[in-house]
């Protein structure tokens, strides 16, 4: 449930690409404003600047031109460390690809977003293993991403977005690999997460997931907010 | 990021690439133990020098000499060395002996062996310095006047004798032939007095009143009798010859200073030296020159000495002494500016075979950013999940950066441990080539903990030089387009 209370906005927001004497503008003069607690859906078709703005977002990617602002303050003055450490307290970011190493198990993926806090090895580990259980893998604990179904490296990526407490998870298609099975699964366990009142913004193709899972959802369209309404959970 | 994660981290992913892993840290192991070999055997020459020079007292001993001749202002006369010069430098401040550097040709019947050589007179209190300390076998002298002598390895090696154990008490016959101006006078007297005379009898009387005649006569006559007087010092020789007892073998192999064959107590030595000259003419003629020919023999004073050995106080300074020394006309030579030299030519020795070894280096180095530059590209993925949970660039060049330092850190180590073992390997053969040729085996290569330190330093510094750039490159990936390859 959101509060009302802006978490998260932007402010004329735009990031252009040069290719060589071509200007991309996948990210255009856009104002939008996150409140704390709310699910967020962001659709439109590819290239529509949806996953260029939630880099911007999650502090991947600066913007070229506007403002970012985080409970309030912006983040245009923020340095490089500083942006380092708000990926590291407030943000949690689950991909399509799942992104874990495949060298490491389950529990080590999970306990890899723990390096930056100061937390002993010891304690990381039994947060991951906690974190992992609570999402249903605690007999996939010491298994590797290649022995995982896609639905569990998914849930396995979410463990590790949400292991280190974060205030916000960008979600970036998050069901695009998954079977429909997998996708149901992994779209109510985030409509929980946000129920517990994590504020969650995710990136989809899939529009009857987005109408299912989000309060609100916006449409962008060649780097635009071309349409915004609410979703069905609101 | 805690450290010993960035160690954990960078030791999953050496042991992931094994092979990759293994090859590169076996090019710093090769040059790390060329290096560590190279240098150890530039140690171990120095230690073994250093070692020798402080054995044989050379730190604490300086020689003086007499000036050189002055060519250009022929004028000038140089003081000689002498033993009343040798009174004032033994009394200079640091000094705690000075003895002169006395020897005499000999000849030596030792069972059935004659040979000739040369003796050295030596003071019992020179002989219990340092310098004399390498008694192989036996002692010292008992004292200044015993009739006693220290044979020398090179004796040995002249009279072909290989147990130095069995001369030890045996008697040997010391003989010097010596040439007085006495015997020379007798000799123009004896030989040649009978012909003066003759020619006196033949003499037209009336002629010497021609002043041409003459003077032509008397400088015939000058001539011919000192042509006489040499003939008759070199032929007319007076053997003395006396019986000493071995008492000692001195090994003077490994001796930077010259010794003679033999050692004579000095007092003993002045009975064969004192009767005459028991050298060349041209001594009798320097002896002619310095006014000394006429000199009471018994009192010491005639003898001129090409060098004085003074034997310091290890505590004194060296420079005051080596000025009084220059302040009575004479020169000096420490074995101390000697060694600083030694140390500056093995400074430029170790330098040359650092480089060696830096080469090498070097290689490996270029090794190590081959390695860090591939393993950037294949987890560029790894860096951009980093980056999204918080890694900021630093934390990113630091990891590559351990990565680097544990491929030279291992590399290090065990390159020491390998240069060790090349080192005992050589020494092996060393040793054994050596006691092959019959040369006193000694250890040609040492392992301080100086070098031990700077290897592995030098090691893990080139690492992270080179692990440098990778690591820079590494903080700079772009985490969107990381995350993006697949």
């Amino acid at each position: 449930m959101s509060n009302n209370e802006s978490l998260l906005a932007t402010v004329s927001l735009s990031r252009y690409f040069t290719r060589g004497s071509h200007t991309i503008k996948a990210v255009d003069r856009i104002d939008l404003t996150i409140s704390a607690g709310e699910f967020l859906g962001i659709v439109g078709s590819s290239g529509s600047g949806k996953s260029t703005l939630l880099n911007l977002l999650a502090g991947l990617d600066s913007p070229t031109e506007g403002q970012i602002l985080f409970e309030s303050g912006s983040m245009n003055s923020w340095d490089r460390s500083r942006l380092a450490r708000y990926r590291a307290e407030s943000v949690g970011m689950v991909f399509q690809s799942f992104n874990l190493l495949s060298y490491k198990t389950a529990v080590e993926n999970v306990a890899m977003a723990l390096y930056f806090s100061d937390l002993p090895r010891s304690l990381r580990t039994a947060k991951a293993t906690a974190m992992l259980e609570r999402l249903g893998l605690a007999d996939r604990l010491d298994h590797r991403p290649s022995d995982l179904s896609g639905g569990e490296q998914q849930r396995v990526a979410i463990a590790r977005a949400l292991v280190k407490s974060p205030k916000m998870l960008f979600a970036d298609e998050p069901t695009g690999n998954l079977d429909q099975e997998n996708s149901t699964q992994i779209s109510e366990l985030l409509t929980e997460l946000n129920e517990e009142g994590l504020t969650v913004i995710m990136v989809t193709h899939d529009i009857e997931l987005a109408r299912k899972s989000t309060h609100r959802i916006i449409r962008m369209h060649y780097g635009s907010i071309v349409e915004s309404h609410s979703g069905e959970t609101e | 990021m805690k450290f010993r994660d960035l160690v954990e981290i960078s030791g999953g992913n050496l042991r992931r690439m094994k092979l990759r892993a293994f090859l590169t840290i076996s090019g710093v192991v090769i040059a790390i133990a060329a290096f560590v070999a190279m240098l150890s055997f530039g140690a171990g020459m120095k230690k073994n020098v250093t070692e020798q020079f402080d054995e044989l007292g050379l730190f604490s001993t300086m020689q003086v000499y007499p000036e050189r001749e002055n060519e250009a202002n022929d004028t000038l006369v140089n003081p000689v060395l002498n033993d009343s010069i040798v009174v004032l430098l033994s009394q200079i401040d640091g000094v705690r002996l000075a003895y002169p550097y006395d020897d005499f040709p000999v000849k030596v019947q030792f069972a059935d062996t004659t040979l000739s050589c040369d003796a050295q007179a030596l003071p019992l209190a020179a002989a219990s310095t340092r310098m004399f300390s390498r008694i192989e076998t036996g002692r010292s002298f008992e004292s200044d006047s015993a009739f006693e002598v220290i044979v020398t390895s090179g004796f040995l090696r002249d009279a072909e004798i290989e147990a130095a154990d069995s001369l030890i008490g045996k008697p040997l016959v010391l003989s010097v032939e010596v040439s007085s101006v006495d015997s020379a006078l007798m000799y123009v007297v004896r030989e040649s007095g009978k012909e003066t005379f003759e020619r006196i009898g033949n003499l037209n009387f009336d002629s010497l009143k021609q002043e041409n005649f003459l003077q032509r006569l008397v400088s015939q006559e000058a001539t011919r009798a000192m042509g006489n007087f040499v003939e008759g010092y070199m032929n007319a020789r007076e053997t003395i010859a006396d019986t000493l007892t071995i008492v000692g073998v001195l090994d003077a192999a490994r001796g930077r200073s010259r010794t003679e064959p033999l050692l004579v107590p000095v007092a003993t030595a002045r009975k064969f030296t004192s009767s005459g000259f028991t050298g060349d003419p041209t001594k009798m003629f320097s002896a002619l020159t310095s006014g000394t020919l006429f000199a009471d023999s018994e009192s010491g004073n005639i003898r001129d000495y090409s060098r004085v050995t003074l034997d310091l106080d290890p505590a004194a300074a060296y420079q005051p002494i080596k000025d009084s020394v220059t302040a009575l006309g004479f020169r000096s030579f420490s074995y101390a500016e000697e060694f600083d030299e030694i140390l500056k030519a093995f400074r430029h020795f170790n330098m040359a075979l650092s480089a060696i070894g830096l080469i090498a280096l070097l290689t490996a180095a270029l090794g190590i950013v081959n390695t860090m530059v591939m393993s950037i590209i294949e987890r560029r993925r790894e860096i951009g999940i980093l980056k999204s949970l918080g890694a900021d660039e630093r934390e990113i060049k630091l990891l590559f950066l351990v990565e680097s330092g544990v491929i030279g850190s291992i590399g290090a180590i065990v390159g020491i441990i390998f240069g060790w073992l090349i080192t005992r390997i050589a020494s092996l053969i060393a040793q054994s080539i050596m006691a092959n040729e019959g040369v006193d085996a000694m250890e040609l290569f040492d392992l301080p903990i100086w070098l031990i330190v700077t290897a592995y330093l030098f090691g893990l510094i080139v690492s992270l030089v080179a692990g440098y750039y990778p690591a820079r490159r590494a903080a700079r990936v772009d985490p969107v387009e990381a995350l993006r390859t697949d």
